[in-house]
């Protein structure tokens, strides 16, 4: 299957791989899996204390879209809200990425790992 | 007529292996080519469609985790869609855990050893959830069975886990 160019510069060089301390209040952790592929994407984003996401790492075990999807997601939250973070569509990663339909479920791993982590952050803060 | 009854056994997920592959070769023989080889053209057609019938079922039955996902369905448990993520987080980070390890295998002073600790440690894990999964099926209530597809589920990231281990193995000790 031939993977955009899209999805290849972001496999060949993903963007802010890494880790966050957990337990760091600060820091959401959002941890999501595909029983059907067995891919496995940690989403961490750093939040400031008025919700604005500073940083964020990800680290992916999966297939190169949903390398590319992570890392594209990681770029994307960077000095958005949580609440604005919180509306990325699947859709517009897929279509960013241009996955072909049995790729699709990579995109919404992603969406469902920012969903994960802002839970997480909001868990975390009490609220 | 499903799966277990076409190859006559009980419908349950302790299968006798040696016993299903027997009656897959018998039914087999009953729809091979040769013996159309005389027959009409629809005739040949319904055979060739039987035999990919016969062995789909044979696929189902013999993985265990397809089986038991087979006997799931076939009990009307709604099974959670392959598309939705799963959030268990203290399974999803012991996965990554596990991905960790097999990926530092490469670096590793004794590949060999680590290879095999990576090995040992999965499929004891594989065997405690499949364990569970197999009481659990046999239970067979609205719980048990629920408390089975999320079972099935991890037991499916372990699959995919063996695989690359598979393929780990053989970039390393390829000549």
């Amino acid at each position: 299957m031939a993977y955009s160019e899209k999805v290849i510069d972001h496999y060949e060089n993903p963007r802010n791989v890494g880790s966050m301390d957990k337990n760091d209040p600060s820091v959401a952790t959002g941890m999501v899996g595909a029983p059907a592929c067995g891919d496995v994407m940690k989403l961490q984003l750093k939040i400031s204390d008025d919700g604005i996401i500073e940083d964020a790492k990800f680290k992916t075990y999966g297939c190169g879209s949903a390398i590319a999807s992570s890392s594209l997601v990681t770029e994307w939250v960077k000095g958005k809200s949580i609440e604005e973070a919180g509306e990325i569509k699947n859709t517009a990663i897929a279509e960013e990425l241009a996955l072909p339909p049995v790729k699709i479920h990579c995109s919404i791993l992603a969406e469902d790992a920012i969903k994960a982590a802002i839970a997480d952050y909001k868990n975390k803060q009490g609220k | 007529m499903n799966y277990f009854q076409l190859f006559n056994i009980e419908t349950s997920f302790d299968v006798d292996l040696q016993q299903l592959s027997s009656n897959y070769q018998t039914l087999q023989k009953a729809v091979h080519p040769d013996k159309f080889a005389h027959a009409s053209e629809q005739e040949q057609r319904i055979a060739v469609q039987k035999s990919a019938h016969i062995n789909d079922a044979y696929q189902t039955l013999k993985s265990p985790l397809q089986r038991a996902q087979y006997i799931l369905v076939l009990r009307g448990v709604e099974m959670p869609n392959e598309q939705h993520s799963f959030q268990d987080i203290s399974f999803l980070m012991r996965q990554m855990e596990l991905r960790e390890m097999l990926e530092e295998i490469r670096h590793s002073s004794d590949v060999d050893a680590a290879l095999l600790e990576v090995q040992s440690v999965l499929s004891t894990e594989y065997l405690q959830l499949s364990k569970m999964m197999r009481a659990q099926i046999s239970e067979n209530n609205a719980a048990s069975n629920s408390a089975a597809c999320d079972n099935l589920r991890k037991l499916k990231f372990y699959q995919k886990l063996n695989v690359e281990v598979d393929r780990l193995e053989d970039s390393l000790f390829e000549d």
